[in-house]
């Protein structure tokens, strides 16, 4: 049975005459791994700071463990922080570092040996690092450090500020792997921050993707994949091509049809429209792992764009291909595992297909 | 051709920074070698050396007096202007108020004015003050004057040190449950404790070698600086040389212990920046 | 993330700013308010009379004496500006370039120095410059006729001493903004073919002139108060303004006279400051507009 360890009910939040966030609302279940996930300014670190008590609602309340946060300072919240850049106490040690809040709420020492020692298993850390100031830690050894440290006083929640954002692609890698490892040791609940929605895929069981102030999507990551909820949420992770097509609805679905490139109209289940498309107007969403490159149009009516190669890249384990679509402004992608075989060349006319099975349409261009 | 000259060029650099230097420290020399002359007066060759300064100099009531007054008035600077300085740097850094610019261009303008006439100007004020409260000229008057002139030194040293300190640390503070009196003592305060030492050493060294502001607000106490300016005006003497050399010998121990200081501070924040 | 304006927790912050903001407004603000007020009094048999007359005024403008005087010190703090930043500026190109390196010892040296007592250090001079002193000794050893250095108690020993006194600031105002110049920006111009005196001509000098220019202001503010060199060095036939100010404070006790002078000289410092601030916004446009075109 699934408990909610934090409720935010209708939170917004104004800085002078900005409206960071507005009526936000969102459960998170205890022992759940979430992301807020938006391009910078969207109002995730400032929910954030509000769950971790830095800063206050304007409007809204916030409820940690059926408890209202309303006057309750970060210290008294059964939450802790891991900060973008990390926040180590420069003129402490490693050790000092991970005792400091155990020393700030009267831990008895035996007791907080035992919990130190027990972080450094965790985390990976060198028993020899205990002494050593952070400076001279590597950039992955201090996240551990930060993540001993907040993780230490056994909080119900983890609150993360894009801890990864500072590092480089290789360790970033490794440290998602060992997070989620720490994240099922520990059994806490995790909030991560991020502007990386291929982070948030990988580590979070649910992601929430905010906009503006507000909540666009909440859900699974294959949710946020295949099923976005508006035509942001959908072009928001790599590189994905809208194709318009006319809608048309039919009992609970819709029939689309083609506006640019071929085939034959096709029926729509419910689940696969947008809940924001109105109007006879939409874009059919085609992820770029989903088309197949062909010589020859299908016979059948099979759906379809014609297109000339423009470029072809080489990924290692897929290739790409960029056609030039009449009707379409942007080119068209397409991805197919495995290196290029050499069998098309630049310039050269050729078809992509892509499969009914996965159709999708989100609301058009505005 | 053009290598030559460039390394004519570099060679200029050196040799006008090396000359530069031996300038700054042509006086200080000369009165360390005159400080040992056996010689009543001070002129060149000397004719022997003898240590017979240094004991008169120690026999010399007015000295001592002078001394005791610098030190003392030193002393008190020192502690004045590092708390209110590093108290001003913390604030400036992490608060808005109203009329903010306003109270930082006053801040500095101690430093940036000429200080003789900030004296006078402070003497007037004191002297008709004298008519509403009886402000005695001397270690009163010279604290004052001393603490507006030091302070904003200290801020400025305080200051880079605070520019370069993450305020998310003290927030990683106040969220593992320190409160605002252990977030100051344990976190704020010994992360800036290089830069405020530093700021210590200057304020003291600032108002011990001060002569403008002493010279109007000293009233009937004398510094050292005034002592030494009272006694060449009327005929040189060879203690005096002797007072230049200990006095060279303390503030030399205070710019090491300064300089480590400094650039602890910045070890530090080039490690948490990494 | 400890929004500034977020007073709750910061209240314990203004306690710390009042006591110094208090203080400036006391016996800062207050003097420089009271100064100019007291040109319009006078005294009588040593006494301050509240009395409302530009008598001190017309004195001041009537009397060639004083403005020869203000005149001169101007011309003096001028002119020591001038030699400061000649001097200043290749010792600070030799410490962000060729002698970096050594940069954070020399600099203590420079710091020693500059914070050692200036009284003494004029003294210094004083025993230095002696025709028995030690320089005329070298010079003399060196095969110099004698007196060679016999410029004490004159104009020029007055100007060495201030120079002496002044030039460090300068140095760091200078060697801080060379510092702050992108080493790229540099290379840049190398790489396209410009010479090094060509590069420093039109990259380096330009984008180091706001700290040249703040030195040299900060120069000539503070040597319009200074009196120690030339009562000390210069002999005190040629006074300068701060000197005529002491006395008539001292021996005359004269205040409305007195602070007219100051005030006079204040003005001038004001003005320069000013100056600073002006010169100071528009280089920093100039230079952001070099950035990015």
């Amino acid at each position: 049975m699934k408990n909610a360890v934090l409720e935010v009910d209708a939170v917004s939040k104004d800085y002078g005459g900005f409206r960071a966030l507005s009526r936000v609302s969102l459960t998170i279940d205890d022992g759940e791994f979430i992301a807020l996930v938006g391009p910078s300014g969207c109002g995730k670190t400032s929910l954030l700071k509000i769950l971790a008590g830095f800063e206050f609602p304007t409007e809204g309340r916030v409820r940690i463990q059926d408890r209202d946060m309303a006057g309750i300072s970060p210290a008294e919240r059964p939450t802790r922080m891991v900060f973008q850049k990390l926040a180590l106490f420069p003129h402490k040690t490693v050790e000092e570092n991970i005792r400091f809040p155990l020393r700030i709420e009267g831990v008895p020492e035996d007791e907080q040996i035992r919990r130190v020692r027990t972080m450094f298993e965790m985390m990976h850390l060198k028993p020899e690092y205990r002494h050593r100031y952070p400076a001279r830690l590597s950039g992955g050894e201090q996240q551990r450090v930060a993540l001993a440290r907040a993780l230490v006083s056994y909080p119900r929640v983890l609150l993360l500020d894009e801890p990864m954002s500072a590092l480089d692609a290789k360790l970033k890698k490794s440290l998602q792997a060992e997070l989620k490892r720490i994240h099922r040791e520990v059994g806490t609940t995790f909030v991560l921050v991020t502007h990386d929605l291929e982070e948030a895929m990988m580590l979070a069981d649910r992601i929430c993707v905010m906009v503006a102030g507000k909540i666009e999507q909440i859900g699974l990551p294959s949710e946020i994949y295949r099923t976005p909820a508006t035509r942001f949420v959908a072009g928001f992770i790599g590189e994905t091509n809208f194709l318009p097509v006319s809608v048309k609805a039919e009992g609970d679905g819709a029939v689309i049809a083609p506006l640019c490139g071929r085939g034959d109209p096709t029926k729509l289940a419910a689940g696969q429209i947008a809940p924001t498309i109105g109007g006879e107007r939409a874009d059919l969403l085609i992820r770029p792992e989903d088309v197949r490159i062909a010589a020859e149009a299908p016979t059948s009516g099979g759906w379809h764009v014609e297109g000339e190669l423009t470029e072809k890249f080489t990924k290692g384990s897929s290739t790409q291909y960029r056609l030039r679509v009449s009707g379409l402004d942007r080119d068209f992608i397409a991805e197919s595992t495995g290196f290029d075989t050499g069998h098309i060349e630049i310039g050269q006319k050729v078809i992509a297909c892509f499969d009914r099975a996965c159709f999708y349409v989100v609301e058009g261009a505005s | 051709m053009l290598r030559l000259q460039n390394r004519i060029i570099d060679w200029a650099l050196v040799g006008g920074t090396l000359a530069f230097i031996l300038f700054l420290y042509v006086p200080i020399l000369t009165l360390v070698l005159f400080s040992f002359a056996d010689s009543r007066v001070l002129t060149f060759p000397i004719e022997g050396m003898t240590l017979h300064w240094y004991a008169q100099l120690f026999q010399n009531p007015n000295f001592y007096n002078a001394l005791k007054s610098s030190l003392i008035l030193a002393l008190i600077t020192m502690i004045l202007s590092t708390i209110l300085g590093t108290g001003s740097a913390l604030a400036w850094m992490r608060l808005n108020f109203p009329f903010k610019r306003a109270l930082q261009a006053l801040s500095f303008l101690p430093i940036l004015f000429p200080q003789l006439l900030l004296g006078v100007m402070m003497l007037l004020w004191f002297s008709v003050l004298r008519n509403f409260i009886a402000v005695p000229m001397g270690m009163i008057t010279l604290v004052i004057g001393h603490v507006i002139y030091a302070t904003p030194f200290v801020l400025v040293v305080v200051s880079v040190q605070v520019h370069g300190f993450d305020a998310a640390i003290e927030d990683a503070a106040r969220d593992a449950g320190a409160s605002e009196w252990q977030v100051l003592t344990r976190i704020t305060l010994p992360i800036l404790r290089p830069a405020i030492v530093a700021g210590m050493i200057l304020a003291f060294l600032l108002s011990w070698g001060n002569f403008y502001l002493s010279y109007s607000l000293n009233g009937s106490s004398q510094t050292l600086p005034i002592f030494i300016f009272s006694g060449i005006a009327v005929g040189s003497s060879p203690i005096y040389p002797a007072i230049a050399t200990l006095n060279f010998l303390a503030a030399l121990v205070l710019v090491v212990i300064a300089e480590k200081m400094r650039r602890k501070a910045t070890r530090r924040l080039a490690g948490t920046e990494s | 993330m400890s929004t500034p304006g977020n007073n709750r927790r910061h209240w314990e912050l203004w306690i710390s700013v009042l006591p110094f903001a208090l203080l400036l407004v006391l016996f800062l603000i207050g003097p420089m308010v009271l100064t100019p007020l007291l040109t319009f009094q006078e005294t009588k048999l040593y006494q301050l009379r509240w009395t409302w007359s530009f008598d001190t005024w017309s004195t001041v403008l009537s009397n060639p004496t004083y403005s020869a005087v203000l005149l001169r010190t101007v011309w003096t703090a001028l002119l020591s500006t001038i030699v400061c930043v000649v001097v200043a500026y290749p010792v600070a190109y030799a410490l962000n370039t060729r002698l970096a390196a050594w940069s954070n010892q020399v600099q203590i040296l420079i710091i020693f120095a500059f914070l050692t007592d200036a009284v003494l250090k004029t003294f210094g001079w004083v025993l230095f410059l002696d025709v028995h002193g030690v320089g005329n000794w070298l010079l003399q050893k060196l095969g110099f006729g004698p007196g060679a250095t016999n410029i004490l108690f004159t104009p020029k020993a007055a100007m060495l001493g201030i120079v002496y006194n002044l030039a460090p600031y300068p140095i760091f105002t200078i060697y801080l903004s060379l510092a702050r110049i992108d080493p790229d920006l540099k290379h840049a111009a190398y790489d396209a073919g410009a010479s090094k005196l060509r590069t420093f001509l039109q990259i380096t000098l330009p984008l180091s002139l706001p700290g040249a220019i703040a030195g040299a202001l900060l120069v000539f503010v503070l040597s319009l108060g200074t009196f120690l060199e030339s009562k000390v060095l210069g002999g005190g036939t040629k006074p300068l303004a701060s000197e005529l100010i002491r006395q008539t404070f001292e021996t005359r006790v004269n205040w409305p006279l007195g602070a007219a002078l100051t005030f006079s000289l204040v003005l001038v410092a004001l003005a320069a400051l000013l100056g600073l601030v002006m010169i100071g916004s528009r280089l920093r446009i100039g230079a952001a507009g070099r950035e990015t075109s």
